[in-house]
């Protein structure tokens, strides 16, 4: 087995942002790794940007925290200059100008997320090459691929703030079942005009799906459930 | 083939009581040829400070011209030689050639050593991009360290007077370039302390191949 | 003066003057060399009232064991350390420069060093050399804002966690702290933890080895325990060690020179007559 810890930090990820009835909701699940080790299995992948907008990475960790941070750094100053909240298209544009002009020294894919009283909730995707998509939902990282059908289903015009929270925490278990390199607690983040909440499902509380098993605090336990015979000869 | 390997060398420095002494073999090798066995690979920058290069010869020898260099351009603008007391400064400077090199290395292992402001013998080891290793005891480098770390974990022992130490460090390099094809053809080593001076020995080598 | 100018990188900044050499030299086929690395457990963790460092002490080159008793926990501020795995060099520089900026930075400032201004310092200077500086740090410190720790990969990624180890024997070391730690523990509980997720990378990872080195920092005051625990004293000494007679070794020639006296500059005497 090849763990290879000098490999670059890279975030194996599923980042989703859905908009709803009057906001949006970004999720992601909590899985950082080098190579096959786990370096940290309680990561926030949803940044925030601003008072009103967050941002969810993928790919190289390095890469990704440092777009955001130089994002934050410029909107700040925007939003001093301007005297009121920055919007999400800003916060969307300023991300694609640096993806873009950097597309050759960037192995990141972002989404882009929040409110803003002119156009009300927005999502949009920068993906790898520094292109912008106005999405009304989005999905990104390696555990997206599991995902698309099932939002091509599940997806609805016009869901509530609570069905869209519970969509979008139940599309991240989903690839947390099935992407190796997501995994850990599901963290979402919902942002409207009443302002911003943070919400956190831990692992162990998410749905089961198809074979999973019970958390069980040792195999022992299993084992002692069963109840299993001694051998007699 | 290790661009280490291409001269060979064997470097050791150890400290004693108020005294210290740094040694290296004489061979000078183009692989397994060999070219001279009266090469220098022990500088002496000042009277208390003396820097061992092992390695690459071409690179130990422009090394050592960059650290007169530095060495005398300093003793123009201050009027006296460089301190070990800034103890720490020959090696920093000698470090801070190397660290910028950080991409693009000397092929050299310098081993440092010197007496400080109070005539308290110091030595110190890096690697070919300046990271420095300070040691109580002893240090080593070159083709034959591996060996040098055997002979000399062994038969060092703390606060040796300088005869002893004399005969301790001779003896651990010859011991060690014996198992060694790259150095060897007797040994060059310096003996200083504050109150015996500086003593230069020419080691011959029992086994001359 | 011009010379030295070209000379002596005064301003800082790596010199690529060999990189042409080197490259044409690894065309050759020839092995460029190895240089020290720290192959290291290095850990931290937050206890009720700081952060606690702590770091194995062998350095090594390849397979040889070239220190056995480094020191991996480099100070950055008074209030801020920082333990270093990867190439001994580049951990040792770049704590280095940032500990001197952060210096500079509380000169002009007049006030306690942040540990997210260390931080800031090291991703960037790491995210600048894309991986190339090895420098695996794990950042601990206390500040204005409360305990801080850290951890930042060679290429300028960070993460913040409660507990944390880093180097070759990070997975040893944190599947102690998986398995043990917990939120609010003591000093002491906190100091015993480290050592024995410390003990751990000594004992099961072959790049980490000798004594543990702890350091604590709690509000306004720190405590750097070196040599901590010393698991592998040496056991192999013999007690008369080998001595030599004086004259064993055969000496051709010999050169001895007395070295210069100091001089003594006396003040004192008369003042001069105007």
């Amino acid at each position: 087995m090849d763990l290879d810890l000098n490999a670059p930090h890279s975030m194996g990820t599923t980042i989703i942002g859905v908009t709803y009835d009057g906001g949006v909701v970004l999720g992601a699940d909590s899985r950082t790794s080098t190579g096959m080790y786990v370096a940290n299995r309680a990561s926030d992948k949803i940044t925030q940007l601003t008072d009103n907008v967050y941002l969810c990475r993928s790919g190289s960790a390095a890469d990704s925290q440092i777009v955001s941070d130089y994002v934050r750094h410029f909107l700040h100053q925007h939003t001093i200059q301007l005297g009121q909240p920055a919007t999400v298209k800003v916060a969307a544009n300023l991300i694609r100008l640096l993806s873009y002009s950097n597309k050759n020294m960037l192995q990141t894919g972002m989404i882009v997320g929040g409110w803003d009283k002119y156009e009300g909730g927005k999502i949009y995707s920068v993906p790898l090459g520094g292109t912008i998509l106005e999405q009304p939902f989005s999905i990104g990282g390696s555990g997206s691929s599991y995902l698309y059908g099932f939002f091509d289903q599940a997806w609805k015009e016009g869901m509530t703030k609570d069905e869209a929270e519970k969509l979008v925490v139940k599309a991240v278990s989903l690839a947390i079942a099935r992407d190796g390199a997501s995994g850990g607690v599901v963290r979402t983040v919902i942002i409207n005009s009443e302002g911003v909440t943070r919400n956190f499902y831990p692992g162990d509380t998410l749905p089961l799906w198809h074979e999973e098993l019970e958390p069980h605090n040792s195999l022992l336990e299993i084992l002692s459930s069963v109840n299993i015979e001694p051998m007699s000869t | 083939m290790s661009i280490f390997e291409y001269n060979g060398s064997a470097l050791v420095a150890m400290v004693g009581k108020n005294c210290f002494a740094i040694a290296s073999d004489r061979r000078l090798g183009v692989q397994l040829q060999t070219i001279a066995t009266d090469f220098q690979r022990i500088f002496k920058i000042h009277d208390k400070v003396y820097v061992g290069l092992a390695g690459l010869a071409t690179d130990a020898q422009t090394l050592y011209q960059r650290l007169v260099f530095r060495h005398k351009l300093y003793q123009l603008r201050e009027e006296r030689d460089m301190k070990l007391v800034l103890e720490i400064k020959i090696v920093y400077n000698a470090m801070r050639f190397l660290m910028f090199c950080r991409f693009g290395p000397y092929f050299c292992q310098p081993v440092i050593a010197g007496l400080g402001d109070d005539d308290k013998p110091f030595i110190c080891t890096m690697d070919s991009i300046g990271a420095k290793e300070l040691a109580k005891d002893f240090v080593v480098a070159g083709t034959a360290s591996e060996s040098l770390y055997g002979a000399c974990e062994s038969m060092y022992k703390p606060d040796m007077e300088p005869e002893e130490l004399f005969e301790t460090i001779s003896q651990a390099l010859q011991a060690s370039v014996d198992r060694d094809c790259l150095s060897g053809w007797g040994g060059h080593v310096f003996l200083v302390g504050a109150m015996i001076g500086l003593k230069e020995y020419w080691n011959l080598q029992q086994l001359v191949d | 003066m011009a010379q030295s100018a070209i000379d002596l990188p005064l301003k800082g900044g790596f010199n690529f003057d060999l990189c042409v050499r080197n490259e044409m030299l690894l065309k050759k086929g020839v092995q460029l060399p190895s240089f020290r690395k720290t192959g290291t457990t290095i850990v931290g963790l937050v206890f009720q009232d700081g952060v606690i460092l702590g770091a194995d002490t062998r350095a090594t080159e390849g397979p040889i064991v070239c220190d056995k008793n480094c020191e991996k926990i480099h100070y950055m501020a008074p209030n801020i350390y920082c333990c270093g795995a990867g190439t001994a060099a580049d951990t040792e520089a770049v704590t280095d420069m940032v500990s001197s900026q952060l210096q500079l930075h509380r000169y002009a400032t007049g006030r306690e060093s942040r540990v997210v201004t260390a931080l800031t310092l090291l991703k960037s200077h790491l995210f600048n050399y894309q991986g190339h500086v090895s420098a695996a740090l794990v950042l601990g410190g206390v500040d204005v804002t409360g305990p801080h720790l850290h951890t930042i990969y060679p290429h300028g990624s960070t993460d913040t966690l409660p507990y944390a180890t880093m180097g070759s024997g990070s997975l040893a070391a944190m599947a102690m702290f998986e398995s043990k730690y917990k939120e609010g523990l003591t000093r002491d509980e906190g100091i015993k933890l480290v050592s024995e997720a410390i003990c751990s990378g000594i004992f099961n990872d072959l790049g980490s080895g000798s004594n543990v080195d702890i350091c604590v920092i709690t509000k306004g005051h720190k405590e750097y325990l070196r040599n901590y625990q010393l698991p592998n004293p040496r056991t192999y000494v013999s007690s008369k060690g080998y001595s030599f007679s004086k004259g064993q070794t055969e000496v051709l020639s010999t050169k001895i020179k007395l070295l210069k006296e100091k001089v003594e500059v006396t003040e004192g005497g008369d003042a001069m007559e105007e």
